[in-house]
């Protein structure tokens, strides 16, 4: 910790290479980017060749399989591997000449160095918790407005530059205004602002505040976090279909709104359910990881694709939260990071045991209703339902221990409608052969007079846990007759239904009166041995037998596979399965049921944990889900240290280990991407990798003071963060400069000069509207579909199509376009909008010519331009005023006169054309001169200055 | 150079959406050996040298979405048809997942006779009696497998090397590395036939992690090309440009005042999306091509056909545009319906493509472009050799399931060696045995034909070189025996 501290201050600049004559070395500046740059390919979490690893200390000074010591501290001359990279000998040369360059004379000169020191280890900086760094003394301190400026200008300082000087107030307006909300600042907006007569630091505040208190503010920063949701409004394969799950982009907006604190908006979004006495919110919220694809293809494996589905989860939740590479996790241990291959899976173990299973309805959903009443009503009903659920399951399972002996019941004949059936000695039946959907057994049972109850007992063909699931086996119909010493047969009743577990689909307990959903078994897939036990009616009477008749009839991968039993026996006891109070509790949730019911609302799919059959999470040997290894546990990470809880940890304990103080990397990496989202660029650049592989932090103690404010002083608040971003002398800088300054610093590490972005997909739509006059305000709701080309939407199987929304719901902010995985709104993909199939961490902005060709071409825009033209020309005047009045709105000043002029001309010589052709005026909103406005608008639009900020 | 000097060497603004991802892509390319030259990020399709000489300096991929039985193309099982209407043994049935076959199917003949043709003798069955004339041509793989059994997942995998979406696509890739050799046409260009995008979406032809720009533009074969390509009612050519140079004064005056390079950049952009429009629609327009042209096609200019995008690959060929892919959809053969039916909906989809396919080799060839472009034709996987019980039951119309363990794929021009027939599949076409080839292998393949080194072409992300050929599946080799 200490050491990283120190290192903090000691580089003011980073990347000044390496050590000054004297000075220790430092393990994360000096030695770790060597070995993740030379050794870890070979030499890490992966590949250890020769047994030599360089991503634990302990491996690394232990010997390799040559028996020699690799790093032996204090003794440079004893470690094999000082003498490894400076042998002139090629066979035995590291890197190995076709691997890589043989390392630098510095390089090895600070490997020699190290090891003289001890080797001292440190862990990687973002493991490290962030501790609040000493503000840095600066010679300009009137520039420093807020803490961070200090961080940047003392970097600055020390590199010999200086800050640019402040944007005017135009400038500053329309990128404070854009960044915040995502729209334009109005001409009314902008007049408040220039006629105030506060302070510098009063006047922007008050702007700052104003945006900050916005609706809009929501709808931006939703954005971004839909990006990282992979939010959309489809399935995302084959047919992709409707997903029903705006209200919960919805609550992202409103929690955006509401500046809920990151820690709970983390907490309810990841184990919302969770929580006690959840509410109607809460449930919503844990939408967010149901944002992974479905696959409804015919005949695919509903295991599979729920397992790519937990796996996307995790990895979602550690790039999200964590910035870290975690999906490598899967198939091996960490290549360069501290992180084993079984770290996966028990931290896979947190997701995989939700309800949800990929079936073609989303199964499990939550209905959510707008009305907070009925909402609350709803979600304590919904509550309700599940403990009850677990209340009967304890009962029941109570009884049948209470009901001992069980013993095993002779099976004289078993018939199946299609396919075989064979009994083996002892009872046991196995199916074979084609199997259809719907199959229906009769089977018949010897042995069982005086018996009360019968236990079907089902297990998977394989008794070997390891290959387990196995495929899906699920009775939906169990009638029992009673055949008498004649030969007679009478139905027996069923008057309870009592199971192993309550998960899944389909419910065992309306087994006793049927019903839709009514199922015992394994669905979609078998995860192991079950039971089931069906209380009769009475005791079978003397001298009778017993003929069972089960059907088959919920077939599993979109329908198409059966799912027959294949390997059964039953029990029967004649003690008396004790009632213990079942039915009240089954009339009780009868009756909350009911009360759900009754709330309607829009059903959303949500997280629901699977109560009293956690699944058995297994290691995939390299990643292979049809290689299984040993059975995981529940776990964060070991690396990160943390205290040991008794009993299972949950999917909560998880959430709130993610926004504890024992977590070093949350705060860090929310902090980075606020910055990126302002400034273009994240001190980590790699705003998806904070391990060894990402950028270094170009300056950590920048980055670290952020984090620690985030949490310390605004208590998780963005928005208090993003103000006292936006308000700081770094951020109002000019980002007007000369291109000598531009060349200097091209990239703009130093942060010298003020941000200047390119809109986001969603602000080129949105200002556009803003700027024509035409963008609704309205808000939520169900996607819209603003106007499209043709034929882009022609998905096989499916018959959704673009139906054009009318009204203002074709004006409204891009946020709530639809959102369709395989086919993305053009305009927005052009303009690097992620497909949305997988979270994104970062958008890479690029500028191609078909970006052109949206907004020169697409109808949308171009009725936006006339819209434009109508707007610049109702005050009347001259058409150079016209011109003035619409660039005014875009860059809030007075034009400057060539400006305005080079439009002018533009106008000029449009009128004359359209003067003489009236058709072509017509096409493009009327007479000659409304075409021609319409034209400067249509180019004005295209603007460098319009589509930046 | 270390990694530290590269981060600070001059260069514009946005370098590393270009080329890499921070220092990561640094030292990641560096330790590759060497990975493709930096780009420049006003020019991210600048022609690029691959790693060695190019033998297909372009691709046309005809992919037959829904996946066409090989059984009845390319794979001759005499034994299979002396099985016919046997149960299927059960050692074929140990441990495989299928999407539609239940319990204990039954064995299904190929439905079409075969034979010889050409010099090279290349077994092929009626259905394709114009590809038979140029049989000399293809180089057929008989010995394809992979891993998927749906269609999304394997299509996938056959264009991203991946099964789940996300992942970079084949012709991304291409132009990621090679570059695009015509300024004025996206350098990957893509079109559908057959009334339906491909059942992966736009995915196989995303992207994927690579920067927006390599993704594949699909163009239709009716209408406007591209979208938004024409200028809109009211702005004839001439107003665009003046329109266009009026934006260039102001965007010169921005670019001055802010010192901005992504300013030059975007005014070069909205030339090149000026002659675009004008390329494109050239390219596009069928009508200039001969009627003895149209007739070796099979081509009627204006609609949406096959054959009608086998001529435009052609003339985008011409132009130099690096990656065309087409996809036909339909070749979904289960039998459910009289459309997927082998005996019936099947039989027109090979009608559909047959003599496309020939006049395209044909045509290549005649214009000298045969040499150096290069041809592949397939589906995602294969069909099984049962014929498909679908809810356990006989079906009305004949069909096959999906066989993700044996299919045929064909390739011809661009350095494959013509007039053979590489790999086998077992005596029922079941499984293939010898020279077995994954898609991976393919990727490896057709990008050394390309002049790549598969492992050396990356991107590198989160920590990891991705690669076409998947960093995932170590063993993926380059099959020479494919090659000339």
């Amino acid at each position: 910790m200490e050491r990283v501290e120190s290192m903090s201050r000691a580089t003011l600049i980073f990347l000044i290479p390496a050590v000054t004559a004297g000075a220790a070395v430092e393990f994360n500046r000096d030695i770790r980017p060597v070995l993740t740059t030379h050794c870890t390919a070979c030499h890490g979490g992966v590949k250890a060749a020769g047994g030599v690893s360089f991503v634990y200390r302990e491996k690394a000074l232990a010997a390799g399989k040559s028996g020699k010591r690799t790093i032996v501290p204090g003794r440079p001359e004893e470690s094999e591997m000082m003498r490894r990279v400076t042998t002139d000998d090629e066979d035995e040369l590291m890197p190995k000449p076709e691997h890589g360059p043989r390392l630098g004379a510095a390089e090895v000169a600070l490997l020699r160095q190290w090891i003289a020191e001890g080797a001292p280890w440190s862990e990687h900086w973002s493991v490290v918790r962030p501790v609040d760094p000493e503000v840095p003394v600066v010679k300009r301190g009137d520039w420093v407005r807020e803490p961070m400026d200090a961080f940047v200008l003392a970097r600055q300082e020390a590199a010999g530059m200086g800050p640019a000087g402040a944007a005017g107030d135009a400038e500053w307006l329309r990128r404070v205004s854009l960044d915040l909300t995502g729209l334009p600042p109005s001409l009314e907006e902008w007049a408040a602002f220039s006629g105030d007569r506060g302070s510098e630091v009063e006047r922007r505040g008050r702007v700052v505040d104003r945006l900050l208190a916005s609706p809009s503010y929501g709808e931006r920063w939703a954005s971004l976090w839909l990006d990282l949701a992979r939010y959309a409004d489809t399935y995302g394969f084959e047919k992709d279909p409707y997903r029903e799950i705006w209200p919960w982009r919805d609550w992202v907006i409103r929690a955006f709104n509401a500046d809920m604190p990151f820690s709970e908006f983390t907490v309810r979004q990841l184990a919302g359910d969770l929580l006690e006495n959840a509410t109607a919110d809460d449930l919503l919220a844990t939408a967010f990881h149901r944002n992974t694809q479905n696959n409804s293809e015919g005949g695919t494996d509903d295991e599979e694709w729920r397992t790519t589905a937990v796996h996307d989860r995790v990895n979602t939740t550690w790039t999200v939260w964590q910035a870290t590479t975690f999906g490598c996790v899967q198939c091996h241990s960490h290549p360069y990071d501290p992180y084993p291959h079984t770290d996966y899976y028990q931290f896979k173990a947190f997701f995989d045991s939700t309800e949800d299973c990929d079936q073609n309805d989303d199964w499990p959903r939550f209905a959510w209703v707008g009305d907070a009443a009925v909402a609350e009503r709803a979600a304590r009903a919904y509550g309700e339902m599940g403990r009850l659920r677990e209340r009967i399951g304890e009962s029941g399972r109570a009884a049948v221990l209470a009901a001992e002996p069980w013993r095993g019941i002779g099976v004289t004949a078993a018939v199946a409608s299609g396919g075989v059936l064979t009994v083996r000695d002892g009872g046991e039946v196995v199916a074979s052969g084609t199997m259809p959907v719907g199959v229906a057994y009769t089977v018949s049972l010897s042995g069982v007079e005086g018996m009360t109850a019968i236990r079907m007992r089902v297990r998977p063909e394989s008794d070997e846990p390891k290959d387990w699931p196995e495929r899906g086996c699920m009775v939906t119909d169990f009638k029992v007759s009673v055949v008498g010493a004649d030969g007679k047969k009478a139905p027996m009743g069923i008057r309870e239904v009592v199971a192993d577990q309550l998960t899944g689909p389909f419910d065992p307990l309306a087994l006793a009166r049927g019903g839709e959903r009514a199922g015992f078994g394994g669905y979609p897939v078998l995860e192991g041995p079950r039971w089931c036990v069906f209380v009769l009616a009475g005791p079978v009477p003397a001298g009778a037998t017993v003929e069972v008749v089960m059907k088959h009839g919920a077939p599993v991968n979109s329908g198409f596979q059966g799912t027959p039993t294949r390997r059964f026996s039953f029990e029967g006891t004649t003690a008396v399965v004790p009632e213990g109070g079942r039915g009240e509790l089954l009339a009780a949730l009868e009756k909350e049921r009911g009360e759900y019911r009754k709330a309607g609302g829009t059903s959303v799919p949500v997280l629901s944990e699977r109560v009293d059959a956690p699944r058995d999470t297994r290691l995939y040997l390299r990643g292979n889900r049809l290689t299984k290894g040993e059975r995981t546990e529940p776990g964060i990470p070991g690396v990160f240290g943390g205290e040991a809880k008794v009993g299972r940890q949950t999917r909560l304990d998880m959430a709130k280990w993610l926004v504890s103080e024992a977590n070093p990397l949350t705060a860090r990496v929310m902090a980075n991407r606020l910055w990126a989202a302002l400034f273009g660029r994240g001190i980590v650049e790699t705003e998806e990798d904070f391990g060894s592989s990402g950028s270094l932090p170009v300056d950590q103690a920048l980055l670290d003071h952020l984090a620690v404010r985030l949490v310390k002083v605004h208590g998780w608040s963005l928005k208090r963060m993003l103000r006292e971003m936006v308000l700081s002398s770094t951020y109002g800088q000019t980002s007007r400069v000369r291109a000598e300054v531009v060349a200097g610093d091209p990239r703009n590490v130093f942060w010298s000069r003020g941000p200047r972005q390119r809109l986001t997909a969603e602000m080129v739509r949105d200002q556009a509207l803003a700027l024509s006059g035409l963008l609704s305000a309205k808000q939520y709701g169900p996607p819209v579909y603003p106007p499209q080309p043709d034929g882009v939407w022609s998905t096989v199987y499916s018959g959704d199509a673009w139906r054009t929304s009318e009204g203002e719901d074709r004006y409204r902010r891009a946020v709530y376009t639809y959102v369709k995985r395989t086919s993305g709104y053009p305009g927005f993909l052009s303009f690097d909008a992620p497909s949305r199939d997988l979270c994104t961490a970062r958008r890479m902005p690029t500028n191609t010519p078909l970006q052109a060709l949206v907004t020169l071409n697409d109808p949308a825009y171009v009725e936006m331009a006339v819209a434009l033209a109508k707007r610049a020309a109702k005050e009347g005047g001259t058409a150079r005023e016209r011109v003035a009045r619409a660039l005014r709105l875009i860059t809030l000043e007075e034009a400057r006169a060539e400006t305005v002029e080079t439009l002018g001309k533009l106008y000029d010589a449009a009128v004359v054309e359209y003067g003489a052709d009236a058709g072509q005026a017509k096409l493009l909103g009327g007479d000659a001169e409304t075409a021609a406005l319409t034209l400067v608008m249509n180019t004005l639009l295209n603007t460098d200055f319009a589509l930046n900020r | 150079m270390n990694t530290r000097d590269l981060l600070f060497t001059p260069t514009r603004r946005h370098f590393l959406r270009g080329c890499s991802v921070g220092l990561a892509g640094m030292w990641l390319g560096e330790r590759a050996g060497a990975a493709v030259a930096a780009k420049d990020p006003a020019r991210p399709l600048r022609v690029a040298a691959p790693h060695f000489p190019a033998r297909a300096k372009r691709v046309i991929y005809l992919h037959m979405a829904g996946s066409p039985s090989q059984l009845e193309l390319f794979d001759y099982k005499p034994e299979l048809s002396r099985l016919d209407g046997r149960d299927c043994p059960a050692s074929f049935l140990a441990g495989k997942q299928f999407a539609f076959i239940q319990g204990v199917p039954k064995m299904l003949g190929g439905q079409y006779p075969f034979r010889q043709y050409g010099q090279s003798g290349q077994w092929l069955s009626d259905r394709l009696p114009h590809l038979a004339t140029v049989a000399d041509e293809l180089c057929i793989v008989k010995s394809m497998y992979t891993d998927q059994f749906n269609h999304g997942p394997a299509q996938l995998v056959m264009h991203t090397g991946t099964a789940t979406p996300g992942a970079a696509s084949f012709g991304a890739w291409s132009t990621y590395g090679l570059g695009s050799e015509n300024d004025n046409l996206p350098g990957f260009i893509v079109l559908t036939s057959g009334g339906k995008n491909p059942d992966a979406g736009k995915s196989v032809w995303g992207s994927g992690y690579l920067p927006g720009v390599y993704q594949g533009v699909q163009c239709r074969s009716s209408g406007e090309p591209v979208l938004f390509l024409k200028d809109p009612p009211g702005i004839d050519r001439g107003m665009r440009r003046r329109s266009l140079d009026a934006l260039a004064e102001l965007n010169a005056r921005t670019a001055e005042e802010t010192g901005d390079p992504e300013t030059l950049t975007r005014m070069a952009q909205y030339e090149m999306a000026f002659r675009m429009q004008v390329a494109a629609t050239d390219a596009f327009d069928l009508s200039k091509e001969p009627k003895e042209v149209h007739e070796l096609y099979g081509t009627q200019p204006g609609r949406e056909s096959f054959a009608n995008n086998c001529l435009l690959a052609r003339r985008l060929a011409e132009r130099g545009v690096r990656f065309i892919q087409l996809f036909d959809w339909g070749w979904d053969s289960h039998g459910a319906g009289k459309e997927e039916a082998l005996n019936h909906g099947f039989k027109n989809k090979c009608q559909s493509v047959d003599q496309a396919c020939a006049a395209l080799l044909t045509d290549l060839r005649r214009l000298g472009l045969l040499e150096d472009t290069l041809v592949i034709w397939g589906g995602e996987f294969g069909r099984t050799p049962m014929r498909e019980n679908r809810n356990g039951q006989e079906m009305a119309f004949v069909g096959r399931d999906h066989n993700p363990s044996a299919f045929t794929i064909w390739m011809a021009g661009g350095g494959v060696r013509a007039g053979t027939s590489y790999g086998a599949t077992d005596e029922l076409g079941y499984e293939a045995l010898v020279d077995k080839v994954s898609p991976h292998d393919f990727h490896a393949t057709v990008l050394a034909l390309m002049g790549f080194d598969h492992l050396r072409l990356t991107y590198p992300l989160a920590g990891v070189p991705l690669r076409l050929s998947n960093v995932t599946k170590p063993g993926s080799k380059v099959v020479r025996g494919l090659m000339a």
